[in-house]
């Protein structure tokens, strides 16, 4: 069982490092094929270990030491148990789709090979992330999706910077940047939780601190828990530093779909999952993760609602339903988080990859008001998107219903009733622009140029990989109890209490009533096509809603501008005309002084003379000053 | 191999004699077959090298002045042992990767005797020796800096020079004080530092020296506000005299630190944690601002190397060996990865005679291999896990999180700030469309290039992942030197502070 573990493990790897080796050389089909084939290896691996867990229980592997310093001791190590387990099948089974895919989608594209390499590493470094079996292990993995991410959202590297009117993300080169520096604020947070957690608990090994973490002042676990979340806050893009992830859709899309749907953005819910026995002690802490992740599922979807890029949308939709996430784990409903965590990825990577295929026949038009009546030509892409917009919005029987419903569930059982209404608008608002966007896509009349696109569905090949994605989209639900039989020999089980369970009917009547009705406004509004209203348009919340609440203009003026200038202040004022000038200044004055005592050199022997008189006299003072001055001391 | 490291110091010099005999014209070969030897024999001495003996090693001793106890004293300890790799290599890939035609006999020759030099500084016990060779590794870089240097050369060398040489003076009458304290105490006259680690000095004494020493290191760190001497020797200096500057020259200011001023001042070094901590604050945030602002690519490095030589500081005065382990790690992955930047500067500045940022956009399309290895440095600059930049940031920063939570957040900003100006400046070279025409016909690295590069490509991912060999060697030393630091210590704010480590590991 060990070797099943490395082979899940390295398979991506050694398939990224393949790729590599032809990084520099023309598209050579066997990159495609050969990451491919070792990602499905990784996944058949992650799925007998997901067997022997279920069966015999987690494995635990120590491959060989890291670091090592004073008491310090990390070791490689790696942890299969429940969660880790059902990240690895999850994040496999979605990756390697997203490779098949990306053999059809990167067709014509010159970096091909390039493309496979940081796609395998990608997927090596999540499950470094989730396979660790310590803290600094996982901030291994962390740091290395960090840099995936920032060369896959750069990965077209050579398209210059542009206006935010032209492009909100200015360019991918940008995006890139952005991603990763936002990342890097988050992992201060998460570094400093990791000390805490070394200096007050000697280790990092995970069954250890969870075991020692109990006695500890309430203090310091309430800092190691804000620590640790505001690490988490980086990489799930939680307010305040979303912004880069609806930017990151610079990337090609499987690129999306892997960031957004299976791995990165969820590796914040992981953390939280995964240091579940610390966050169990300090409930506000709990509290304020659900209440930040409640803010962002609403703030997110209002944003959805009115922007047209397609590939936005669906952004702005995860960072929403990573809130919804966020509010499960803060409640301490961590199995309740996680299920919703592998739907989520399920229905919202096949969306994504179904925006890459209208925008393959759209030649990479993003503008779903320039789209329409796409649903005569691209029948299974229609298809997935609707099936996936449906169980997005949460309707029954799909995944999403069971996963969503839960959390509101658990909201109300909670008594957070302001959180449980807010999620419960959220899901009105999600039903609503998930079922926009799919109308102004599929539905409607044509609103694209002929010469601009000849639609066509992609090759049959792709629409194939998708099957299993659509297949677990739909019918995932009905495997909640199973579920949580299985992840609640790890995490602490969540029971809802009787009087929520008397009521539950009720919730779930709530939930698909707002739901539903989400939907049929979508569809009185962009069922028959799109019927503009310039005046909503150009009303001040359309405005405030399109231009993301003019964040990133505000990011841009308070912190990004004011450091380049203080920069230059520093550099131009401070470092040249004042430390620099001193140092100079300081060689001037000894460089003059040797000028102007030079003159005393005028080769006469009387000048000389009169000079050696003062000296003396100088000395002889001195002496009798220092005599004095030691007699008085005494 | 008792004499190993008087070979080591002296085979560079008998060599750089040698080769004024040398046809110019093979000149280069000999060069570099020359400091493939050294680096050799410092590999050797590594193989040699007990790791599981946590004091020095491989001793010799030499009187010299028998009436002043001034003898020459040489070993090494698992401190030292690596830098010493680090500047045989370092010598050597910069040897390899010379571009230069002009009086290329002299510049080998010049920086055969610039590691002698080194190799001085990093293995002698004896202050007065140790004095020699710090000060004698000045004369080297000031004349590759003034002769083979940029347009202002002259100014840049002579600011360099005189800069440094005030500093050490400042340090050489704390020696000369130690020394006569010594004798004063025991009758006799020693300037071998291990005597000297057994004084007892009061509080009072302990402070003036501790701020003597320190102004000498400082400036050759160089630690805020003594920094501003450095980009202008970089800016001027030639490829291989920067590469030399900022892996190995700047570390001695910080193996001062380590070598003296912890084990000879264990209280006042407590003492002033916090001020030499905010001036390596200073240097962390100021300077990462600064090389942000730059618009020349060297530069950038050059600032970027102030900032990382604080968080060493940062490391070295956390008082445990968490800290102090990693920053001496941090020591030799800057002294890599800058010496790599350098020389990937040094390339594109070959082909273009330019280093300013603006010149170029879009290099990654043009120059894929550059591109790559640039990146690899740039991440392992950034301290990304898995590269050698991580494990000494790493280690610093969680050891002087011991001393204060507060400043070590502040000094973790280094990991923020860092991949700002890092990334900006790779956005701004290697990003964009090919807007300037003079970049679309640019040769990639030739195999000169790739044959000094790779190998540290090599070394950045193998200590990044496997940092072990490495590491347990400098943390058996250090685990001694806190516990004798503890145990000297009559402060009881030095002993409180000053942590001793009871693991105790072995290289496997």
């Amino acid at each position: 069982m060990e070797n099943l573990v490395y082979i899940a493990l390295f398979a991506p790897l050694v398939g990224s490092i393949f790729a590599a080796f032809y990084g520099m050389s023309p598209k050579n089909i066997i990159t495609g094929i050969v990451t491919s084939a070792l990602l499905f290896v990784s996944f058949v691996a992650s799925a007998i270990l997901l067997n022997h867990v279920m069966t015999v229980g987690p494995i635990h592997v120590r491959m060989m030491d890291w670091i090592m310093a004073g008491d310090m001791l990390i070791p490689f190590g790696f942890i299969v148990d429940q969660v880790s387990v059902t990240m690895m099948t999850m994040v496999t089974l979605i990756s390697t789709i997203i490779h098949i895919y990306s053999n059809g989608y990167m067709e014509h594209d010159k970096g091909f090979n390039r493309f496979f390499s940081y796609l395998s590493l990608f997927v090596f470094s999540m499950l470094i992330l989730v396979m660790s079996d310590n803290f600094l292990g996982l901030f291994i993995g962390w740091e290395g999706v960090g840099v995936c991410s920032w060369l896959l959202i750069g990965f077209w590297y050579h398209k210059p910077d542009v206006t935010r009117d032209i492009n909100p993300s200015i360019s991918p080169s940008w995006a890139a940047n952005e991603a990763f520096i936002m990342n890097r604020i988050a992992d201060l947070g998460m570094l400093v939780g990791i000390f805490l957690i070394y200096w007050n608990l000697g280790t990092l090994q995970y069954d250890e601190v969870f075991a020692s973490v109990g006695p500890l002042e309430n203090d310091l676990v309430f800092w190691i828990g804000i620590t640790l979340f505001i690490g988490a806050m980086g990489k799930s893009a939680q307010f305040p530093l979303h912004t880069w992830l609806a930017d990151a859709m610079e990337g090609p899309t499987p690129v999306s779909a892997l960031i957004h749907a299976a791995t990165m953005v969820t590796a914040g819910v992981y953390l939280v999952i995964r240091a579940n026995p610390i966050y169990d002690l300090i409930p506000d802490v709990g509290y304020l993760i659900a209440v930040v992740g409640t803010f962002v599922a609403i703030f997110a979807a209002s944003m959805a609602l009115v922007n047209r890029d397609l590939k936005r949308i669906i952004a702005y939709s995860t960072l929403s339903q990573l809130g919804y996430m966020f509010a499960a784990a803060g409640l301490g409903a961590y199995w309740v988080a996680l299920f919703h965590l592998v739907a989520h990825a399920f229905f919202k990577s096949l969306l994504f990859l179904g925006a890459g295929n209208v925008m393959h026949a759209m030649n990479d038009q993003l503008d779903i008001f320039k789209m329409g009546g796409l649903k005569k030509v691209m029948r299974w892409t229609y298809l997935y998107m609707g099936v996936a917009s449906l169980t997005l919005a949460g309707i029954w029987p799909l995944a999403g219903f069971f996963s969503k419903d839960t959390i509101l569930e658990v909201a109300f059982n909670e008594h957070t009733y302001g959180i449980w209404f807010i999620l419960w608008i959220t899901a009105g608002l999600t039903a609503f622009y998930s079922f926009r966007q799919v109308f102004l896509t599929f539905h409607g009349t044509q609103r694209y140029d002929d010469a601009d696109a000849h639609p066509h569905e992609v090759q049959k090949y792709v629409l194939i990989a998708l099957i299993p994605l659509a297949t677990l989209a739909v019918i995932f639900g009905g495997f909640m109890d199973t579920f949580k039989t299985f992840t609640t020999t790890l995490l602490p089980a969540y029971e809802m209490s009787e009087h929520t369970h008397h009521i539950a009917w009720m919730l779930i009547a709530v939930t698909s009533a707002i739901a539903i009705s989400g939907i049929i406004f979508a569809y009185l509004r962009y069922g028959k096509g799109l019927k503009r209203n310039e005046k909503l348009e150009n009303s001040l919340p359309y405005r405030v809603l399109s231009n993301q609440y003019y964040i990133p203009i505000l990011y841009d003026k308070v912190f990004s501008k004011p450091y380049a200038s203080l920069s230059k202040f520093s550099w131009q004022v401070v470092d040249q005309r004042i430390v620099d000038a001193t140092v100079d200044g300081i060689g001037g004055i000894i460089k003059s002084t040797g000028d102007n005592t030079r003159r005393m050199q005028t080769g006469n022997l009387s000048d000389y003379l009169k000079w050696m008189a003062a000296g003396a006299l100088l000395l002889v003072a001195i002496a009798f000053l220092a005599f004095k001055l030691t007699q008085g001391a005494n | 191999m008792e004499n190993i490291l008087s070979i080591l110091v002296f085979f560079p010099l008998v060599a750089g004699l040698l080769g004024f005999l040398v046809d110019k014209n093979s000149i280069r070969v000999y060069g570099i077959a020359v400091a493939s030897i050294e680096f050799i024999l410092s590999l050797w001495l590594w193989m040699l090298f007990d790791t599981s003996n946590a004091g020095f090693q491989f001793v010799e001793m030499i009187p010299l002045v028998p009436d002043f106890g001034i003898s020459y004293y040489v070993a090494v300890d698992g401190i030292s042992l690596f830098i010493i790799i680090m500047a045989t290599l370092m010598t050597l890939i910069g040897i390899i990767a010379l571009n230069i035609e002009k009086n290329i006999k002299n510049l080998i020759i010049t920086l055969l005797f610039l590691e002698v030099a080194m190799i001085g500084v990093f293995v002698s016990l004896d202050a007065i020796i140790f004095y020699l060779f710090w000060e004698f590794s000045l004369v080297p870089m000031l004349y590759i800096i003034g002769a083979w240097g940029g347009e202002r050369r002259i100014y840049a060398a002579v600011k360099f020079f005189l800069y440094t040489f005030a500093g050490s003076l400042i340090m050489l009458i704390g020696m000369l004080y130690v020394a006569y304290v010594y004798h004063s105490v025991s009758g006799a006259w020693s300037f071998a530092i291990t005597d000297w680690y057994a004084l007892v000095l009061p509080f009072e004494v302990e402070k003036y020296l501790f701020w003597a020493f320190f102004i000498g290191f400082a400036i050759k760190v160089p630690m805020f506000p003594f920094h501003t001497w450095l980009p202008y020797a970089h800016g001027q200096a030639p490829t291989v005299g920067s590469v030399i500057l900022a892996a190995v020259l700047l570390k001695m200011g910080t193996y001062g630190f380590v070598r003296f001023s912890l084990p000879m001042f264990p209280d006042a070094s407590v003492a002033y944690i916090m001020p030499v901590a905010i001036l390596a604050l200073i240097m962390i945030i100021y300077t990462a601002m600064v090389a942000y602002a730059q618009e020349d690519m060297k530069q950038v490095i050059a600032y970027s190397s102030v900032s990382h030589m604080g968080v060493i500081i940062i490391g070295t005065f956390a008082m445990n060996a968490e800290g102090i382990t990693g920053s001496i790690f941090l020591m030799l992955s800057h002294g890599i990865v800058s010496g790599a930047l350098f020389l990937l500067v040094g390339s594109i500045y070959d082909r273009r005679h330019t280093k300013l940022m603006s010149e170029f956009g879009g290099l990654a399309s043009v120059m894929p291999k550059y591109a790559l290895i640039y990146g690899i440095m740039l991440m392992a600059s950034v301290g990304l896990p898995l590269t050698i930049g991580f494990v000494g940031e790493y280690l610093s920063l969680v050891g002087f999180f011991k001393v204060s939570p507060t400043l070590t957040v502040l000094a973790g900003t280094s990991i923020i700030l860092g991949a700002v100006y890092m990334l900006t400046l790779y956005k701004r070279t290697f990003f964009g469309p090919v807007t300037n025409d003079a970049n679309k016909k640019l040769m990639d690295l030739d195999g000169k290039e790739l044959t000094a590069l790779v190998p540290l490509v090599a070394i950045v991912i193998w200590l990044g992942i496997y940092p072990k060999p490495v590491l347990v060697p400098i943390d058996n030393s250090v685990k001694a030197l806190t516990s004798f630091m503890h145990e000297k210590a009559h402060t009881p704010k030095a002993k409180a502070t000053i942590l001793v480590s009871k693991t105790t590991r072995e290289v496997k």
